[in-house]
């Protein structure tokens, strides 16, 4: 059975356009403080090294892409693989807030890269991700996580990633639904999408929603109050 | 094998020489293990399948393991297993790589080996005796007896152990049978597999006997 993903995402490049990178930096700071608050603490590190795999020329019914993801925030790493599929198309589709996407995940033994390789496919890129993750538990459970990506400058060169666009993170909402519960993932999704107005909009890949007239004031107020907390 | 602290042999029955292997046989075998006080504890069941690659013009090449071997334990239900034979591999995932597979569409199913039978208990040991059959068919290729010891992971020092187990068991089955058991084993170091034992041992064993009796099958 496929598991449904309504997936929100935007760059927070859109916001922070002509900021510097210390007002990005604290925007940063000022999502983390307001996602702490809102899910009581629960904050995860993250970094994983994500290699997109593409099928060799004339392997398969058509050519496909597959993800393998390597969790480095363990102390040994943990490998998945990933397939994500298109959005789902029609007018019932465009109309939702979010893509809708068929993603399914395994986790696989450490020798998954070998053994791709040996199924014929070629590595098309490779990224490394770090930045944080919240869980939030609602109708659904909503995963939230803001990532810098990094380019690995030479082949599995991890140590030596360097961010695409520094200051910068992309910030992505998804939670699972099936074919069954779209309002319910929908609504829980959009409403939580709502808390982080002040200082993000969220909208589809690829819809462009401008900067949050509010964000710098919002940031400026919960790093401020994130900081009276923590003294 | 049910928990993480046992090692796993697996066998097959080989008929003495003009004879053919029956259903009678895994009769026979199971009157063995019972004779032996084994207590029945339940049934099992093992997919071991084939699968080859799909290549979208039939006239050029494709870079890619020819034959693609995975198999599925009816008691680790949520995991999956890969072997490369030629690449010397073996890979562990979840039971929805199989559905990821489905989807990638690169590979298709050619071929697949049913193993079951029930499961028995003596003392520290399971004891397994079943038969392989083609998949969606009656076609019985081959007659497979698993011996698993629960104390302890380590092949190396549960090797002699269970060869005593399979002779013992061997010399009550030749009281009524004529035939030998056969133990076909892997070399698991060729596939980086560590002496602490493993579903990934097991599924290598299992790849090992389907690849056995389909060979036997074209002889």
């Amino acid at each position: 059975m496929h598991k449904y993903y309504f997936f929100f995402q935007r760059f927070l490049k859109t916001i922070f356009y002509s900021e510097s990178r210390f007002t990005a930096s604290m925007h940063v700071e000022a999502l983390q403080v307001l996602l702490q608050g809102l899910c009581g603490g629960r904050q995860e590190k993250l970094k994983i090294h994500e290699i997109c795999l593409k099928s060799g020329t004339n392997l398969g019914v058509e050519a496909s892409e597959v993800h393998l993801l390597c969790s480095l925030s363990q102390t040994d790493p943990v490998w998945t693989v990933r397939h994500v599929g298109g959005p789902m198309r029609g007018a019932g589709a465009e109309q939702l807030p979010a893509h809708v996407r068929s993603v399914l995940e395994s986790s696989i033994s450490s020798n998954a890269l070998r053994f791709f390789y040996a199924l014929g496919y070629k590595m098309d890129y490779e990224l490394v991700r770090i930045g944080y993750v919240f869980q939030f538990q609602r109708v659904v459970p909503i995963t939230v996580t803001a990532t810098m990506l990094c380019k690995v400058p030479k082949l599995h060169a991890i140590d030596e990633a360097i961010p695409v666009t520094p200051g910068i993170q992309l910030v992505e909402l998804t939670a699972p639904a099936s074919t069954e519960n779209y309002s319910e993932a929908v609504g829980a999704i959009s409403s939580f999408a709502e808390h982080l107005a002040p200082l993000i909009h969220l909208s589809k890949p690829g819809v462009p929603t401008g900067v949050v007239p509010t964000a710098s004031t919002a940031a400026a107020s919960l790093v401020s109050r994130g900081a009276m907390k923590v003294s | 094998m049910s928990s993480p602290g046992t090692t796993c042999k697996l066998c097959y029955w080989q008929p003495s020489g003009g004879t053919t292997v029956s259903s009678q046989v895994l009769v026979d075998l199971i009157k063995s293990i019972e004779s032996m006080n084994g207590v029945r504890s339940g049934r099992w069941q093992v997919t071991a399948s084939q699968h080859r690659p799909i290549r979208r013009d039939q006239a050029v090449q494709v870079e890619c393991a020819r034959e693609l071997l995975g198999v599925a334990f009816s008691e680790a239900p949520n995991k999956y297993y890969f072997v490369l034979r030629p690449d010397h591999m073996v890979v562990e995932a979840d039971s929805t790589i199989q559905s990821i597979m489905e989807n990638l569409q690169v590979y298709r199913n050619h071929l697949t080996v049913v193993f079951e039978g029930f499961q028995y208990q003596l003392g520290d040991f399971h004891v397994k005796a079943g038969r392989a059959v083609i998949a969606h068919s009656e076609n019985l290729r081959g007659i497979v007896l698993e011996v698993e010891y629960l104390p302890v992971s380590s092949l190396g020092k549960t090797h002699q152990l269970m060869q005593e187990f399979v002779d013992i068991w061997q010399e009550v089955a030749a009281q009524s049978m004529t035939g030998r058991i056969v133990h076909l084993e892997p070399n698991f170091g060729d596939y980086s597999l560590s002496d602490q034992y493993s579903w990934q041992h097991t599924a290598l064993q299992y790849i090992s006997l389907m690849v056995h009796f389909l060979s036997q099958r074209t002889n």
